[in-house]
């Protein structure tokens, strides 16, 4: 009872005021914008600035956005193209090998314990950017946390059907590749 | 794995992928001992995958202070708008102060029309009305009659002449 009293004042709070939860929201969906735009583009620092880009353009949108569902769907839509473009223009200067080496050298914010792993998981980022592209785009989806089939599908405008048969063919092709 | 094994290689991926084995698959692998060791070998590299995938993104986190940032960053950009905005309001009121003070200037200077000095519209008229001297030198008794046209047989001779004597 008391709970939901107090939902209903939030709610309204925010409905005077719809700045007032961008906090939160971004407490709520910064870890996987940021995995979303790291996946793509691995490299810690881009990954950052795309997610803050992300975030801006939801805050110019937050009227429209008040619920938090219509907030995770449209942010994860955006980081994602947003993190293609950037990968598209970082093409132009670098390329995707000299990217990740500068990235390992740099940061290490993934999860790789040891120097074998570390080799490993840098072969497997370089399998993956040799898939197809849309073979690539759902599993590079994919990889960030709370993203489920339905979520992947919602970004890529595809059925979740399509999205399991698509993460099963890249899988397929990379163990393929890993040999 | 021997050349006449390669079809079997998808299946093996499946195999590999999927954790079960098909029948026809499962009786090749009784009697081939490379396709087994390719199997086995497939299995140990999904486990590696299945070990490695997330950690391609998922222990990846943005910096402490991100939300701070962002915050910022979006404190910084309404600021930015509001200043725009601002700007854009006061150039408009100005535009229209101008354009309203012009209309009403223009209105009233047309209204009351330009003031003409009397002495200047006096002269005016004096030099509208001003004949010259030699106008009455020239006036001849005959000059009505050649203002007319003579009909056919008459002469300016039998035209009578106004005199004034």
């Amino acid at each position: 009872m008391i709970g939901a009293c107090v939902s209903a004042l939030i709610a309204r709070a925010e409905a005077d005021n719809p700045e007032a939860g961008f906090g939160e929201r971004i407490a709520e969906n910064q870890r996987r914008v940021f995995q979303i735009a790291y996946s793509v583009l691995g490299n810690a620092a881009d990954a950052e600035d795309v997610a803050q880009e992300a975030f801006l353009r939801a805050y110019q949108k937050i009227a429209l956005l008040r619920e938090a569902e219509k907030f995770r769907a449209w942010v994860n839509r955006i980081v994602f193209r947003l993190a293609l473009n950037r990968r598209r223009g970082h093409g132009r200067r670098l390329t995707r090998d000299t990217a990740w080496q500068m990235t390992e050298t740099r940061t290490m914010v993934d999860g790789a314990k040891d120097a074998e792993q570390r080799v490993m998981l840098d072969r497997l980022r370089r399998e993956i950017e040799r898939l197809p592209e849309k073979l690539r785009n759902v599993l590079q989806l994919s990889l960030a946390e709370e993203m489920e089939a339905a979520d992947v599908g919602a970004v890529l405008g595809i059925p979740e059907g399509t999205v399991r048969s698509r993460m099963h063919a890249a899988r397929k092709l990379l163990l393929e590749a890993m040999k | 794995m021997k050349n006449s094994c390669e079809k079997w290689n998808d299946q093996l991926l499946e195999a590999a992928l999927a954790g079960t084995t098909a029948k026809d698959l499962e009786e090749h692998l009784k009697s081939c001992t490379k396709c087994s060791t390719e199997l086995e070998q497939a299995r140990a590299r999904k486990t590696r995958l299945d070990e490695l995938l997330p950690l391609v993104a998922r222990g990846a986190e943005p910096g402490a202070d991100f939300r701070a940032r962002v915050l910022a960053a979006a404190v910084g950009e309404k600021e930015r708008h509001r200043a725009a905005r601002w700007r854009v309001w006061t150039l408009a009121g100005a535009t229209a102060v101008v354009v309203t003070l012009l209309i009403v200037g223009l209105t009233l200077v047309r209204r009351n029309g330009p003031a003409v000095p009397v002495e200047e519209l006096a002269a005016a008229q004096k030099l509208a009305e001003w004949r010259a001297p030699s106008d009455s030198l020239l006036a001849t008794p005959g000059q009505e009659i050649l203002k007319t046209t003579p009909k056919l047989g008459q002469s300016y001779l039998n035209v009578p002449v106004k005199t004034e004597e």
